[in-house]
């Protein structure tokens, strides 16, 4: 059975925000909208977002580096979130794995907020239902889009392709390869959520280089370093010579 | 000694004024739901960290407390205590008198009231909310039966077997209520099975708190003798329970203090590190001094213990406890920020992983508190209706013991 799901790469993500409004702007005009906003633009904005960058700081001081870390629902494989609710509003799509939430069953108690443990869940404080990303569910299957944009509004925003999207349980999709080849691990995996969402480490390119590979081994002058610079007025044999 | 039964005159001043006062508070509450409800829940407190604010600090105290007053009948009938007998017909209409005030708030607090159709007609029995509104419900219906036997003479013979149907079905009520949070495995507060005891346990000394002063106030203003030796029996039964909680919550934190990953969450409540300052003092200062220690002092002081005022203020005492116990446990628990990032300093434009912070505003705390009024109104409604309350439980008529040794 398909399970669609994110994978998000650390190592491009710059925390620039553009898959939290684009996510915003595409739910707000579709079928979970609108999403309630109270203050949208004040220093603490509060309102309903499926989707949140956090960024902490690993290392200690002065090694550190910031690691922005954007978080959805991680449509876990055994959601905590779908057996404490108590009209089964909550529920998991069996053809692909998509968490959904059934707004016209949903009484607003709030329990699978206290259940996920990923603080993934968004109450509607207006519309007094709990709300979470669909991964697009209303774009990824509309036939009247062209194929390329049947994607999550924030896959399609990422100015830097963090963000994939695809079947984790097809080993041949590019999600799978790159959790594969690329390290992908699930967030806290300890849980035994089985969340579908992956991200794929920071990397760091680094090369190991002995001090006798940078000494050249044939030189008989047993000079080093750099020639000293040709007079400019003098001509170089390069440029006397055809070879 | 037959027991005689009889509702109360309730035609005096004071009775109307009680009942004009407690129906002001339930129509203050019942206005701040439909505001709320009206306005959306952005003016309220609750944000998406602190989902359950608190309504649902009073709501959970009352329904626990419902469960626990109806302790005093099942001692009558289920352990054959006869001293309890004329007691529990009060006990029972509490129990249901509390539990109906407690769901007032809970329903009223639900983002969508207007769906509990939905709520009673479409069960998810894999969750332990569903299971609790059976649970509510069936406790409605039991103890309304149990009164009718205890009522109506020819029935008398059930009350036993009814009774003790009510009692495993008030333990099991509490046992899923305290699993509410017991069950929560994604928060460091809790994911404990001594929740479910626990709350059993704090059943027992809410209840008879409430049951104590509402007896007390009773008696006295309807000018009826309430014995000595009843008063005497209740408040040391009140004593252990008090005592009952307090271990229950230091096993609770010894437990938490043993393991290392639920340091972060011990530091945070019992020292108020990392912005738990106001839990911390609810914790020491709220439920431990003032909710606890002081009361019992009150109960056992040879001085104390003998003065109605002062069990009464100890009574009081031990129900602020438990809100502020509640309080902790509920706001507390979702205050401290869970665990995603183990040892990482979180940061992001939407308050994920700090502390987060929940003032509750004026409507929550009058909602709350309409709901406790409403479970008021209903006790001092039907104790002028029907016959809960024995006419008189001087010493020789309540307590067996004296009457064989006068007899």
């Amino acid at each position: 059975m398909a399970q669609l799901a994110l994978v998000i790469d650390l190592n491009v993500c710059v925390g620039c925000h553009a898959c939290v409004t684009s996510c915003k702007e595409w739910n707000t005009a579709g079928a979970a909208g609108p999403m309630t906003d109270q203050s949208a633009y004040d220093k603490d904005p509060t309102g309903t977002f499926f989707n949140r960058v956090q960024t902490y700081e690993a290392g200690t001081f002065p090694n550190t580096e910031t690691i922005h870390f954007p978080k959805s629902c991680l449509h876990c494989e055994d959601p905590p979130c779908v057996p404490v609710c108590p009209t089964g509003a909550s529920y998991k799509r069996k053809e692909d794995g998509i968490v959904l939430v059934d707004y016209d069953k949903c009484i607003g108690c709030k329990y699978c907020s206290w259940a996920c443990p990923y603080g993934a869940r968004e109450f509607d404080e207006e519309q007094k239902v709990m709300k979470k990303c669909t991964l697009c569910v209303d774009r990824i299957y509309d036939l009247n889009k062209p194929e390329e944009e049947r994607l999550p509004a924030c896959v399609m925003s990422c100015p830097t392709s963090a963000r994939l999207f695809g079947d984790v349980h097809d080993p041949e999709s590019d999600v799978s390869i790159a959790i594969r080849e690329r390290a992908g691990y699930q967030l806290m995996p300890e849980w035994s959520t089985h969340p579908a969402n992956h991200y794929l480490p920071r990397r760091k390119t680094t090369m190991n280089i002995h001090q006798d590979e940078l000494i050249r081994a044939d030189n008989p002058l047993k000079k080093e370093g750099l020639l000293s610079d040709l007079p400019s007025d003098k001509q170089t044999l390069d440029e006397t010579t055809s070879w | 000694m037959k027991i005689a039964y009889r509702t109360i005159e309730g035609r005096s001043r004071g009775y109307f004024a009680l009942f004009g006062v407690l129906g002001l508070f339930v129509l203050a509450g019942l206005g701040a739901a439909h505001h709320m409800e009206s306005e959306g829940h952005w003016i309220t407190g609750m944000n998406n960290q602190i989902v359950w604010g608190m309504p649902h600090v009073f709501a959970v105290f009352l329904i626990v407390a419902a469960s626990g007053a109806l302790n005093i009948a099942s001692i009558s009938s289920v352990f054959a205590k006869t001293a309890y007998k004329p007691l529990a017909r009060l006990s029972g209409l509490l129990s249901i008198a509390l539990l109906a005030g407690g769901l007032m708030i809970l329903v009223l607090d639900l983002g969508r009231p207007d769906r509990l159709i939905v709520a009673m007609t479409t069960y998810n029995f894999k969750s332990i909310f569903a299971w609790n509104i059976i649970l509510y419900n069936g406790l409605f219906a039991i103890v309304a039966v149990y009164i009718w036997m205890m009522m109506e003479g020819r029935f008398n013979k059930y009350s036993r077997t009814v009774g003790m149907v009510a009692f495993i079905w008030r333990l099991l009520l509490t046992t899923g209520t305290g699993s509410i949070f017991g069950f929560l495995v994604a928060r460091q507060g809790y994911d404990a099975a001594i929740m479910a005891p626990m709350f059993v346990v704090m059943s027992f000394s809410f209840g008879l708190a409430i049951f104590l002063l509402v007896l007390m106030a009773s008696y006295s203003w309807s000018e009826r003798p309430l014995g000595d030796a009843t008063v005497k029996r209740l408040k040391n039964l009140l004593g252990v329970f008090v005592a009952g909680v307090l271990y229950f919550v230091l096993a609770y934190h010894l437990t938490n203090l043993y393991a290392t990953e639920h340091h972060g969450y011990e530091a945070f409540l019992l020292l108020g590190e990392n912005g738990g300052g106001i839990y911390s003092n609810l914790f020491w200062i709220g439920q431990v001094l003032l909710g606890s220690l002081l009361p019992l002092a009150l109960l056992y002081h040879p001085v104390t213990g003998k003065n109605r005022v002062m069990l009464g203020f100890a009574s009081v005492l031990i129900i602020l406890g438990g809100l502020a116990q509640m309080y902790t446990i509920i706001i507390g628990g979702q205050a401290f920020p869970m665990a995603m990032f183990p040892g990482m300093e979180v940061s992001s434009s939407f308050g994920d992983g700090v502390t987060a912070s929940y003032a509750p505003s004026t409507w929550e705390v009058m909602l709350g508190v309409g709901g406790f009024a409403m479970s008021l109104v209903i006790v001092t409604a039907a104790v002028k209706i029907l016959a809960f309350l024995p006419e008189d439980l001087s010493d020789e008529i309540a307590d067996p013991h004296t009457a064989s040794k006068s007899t």
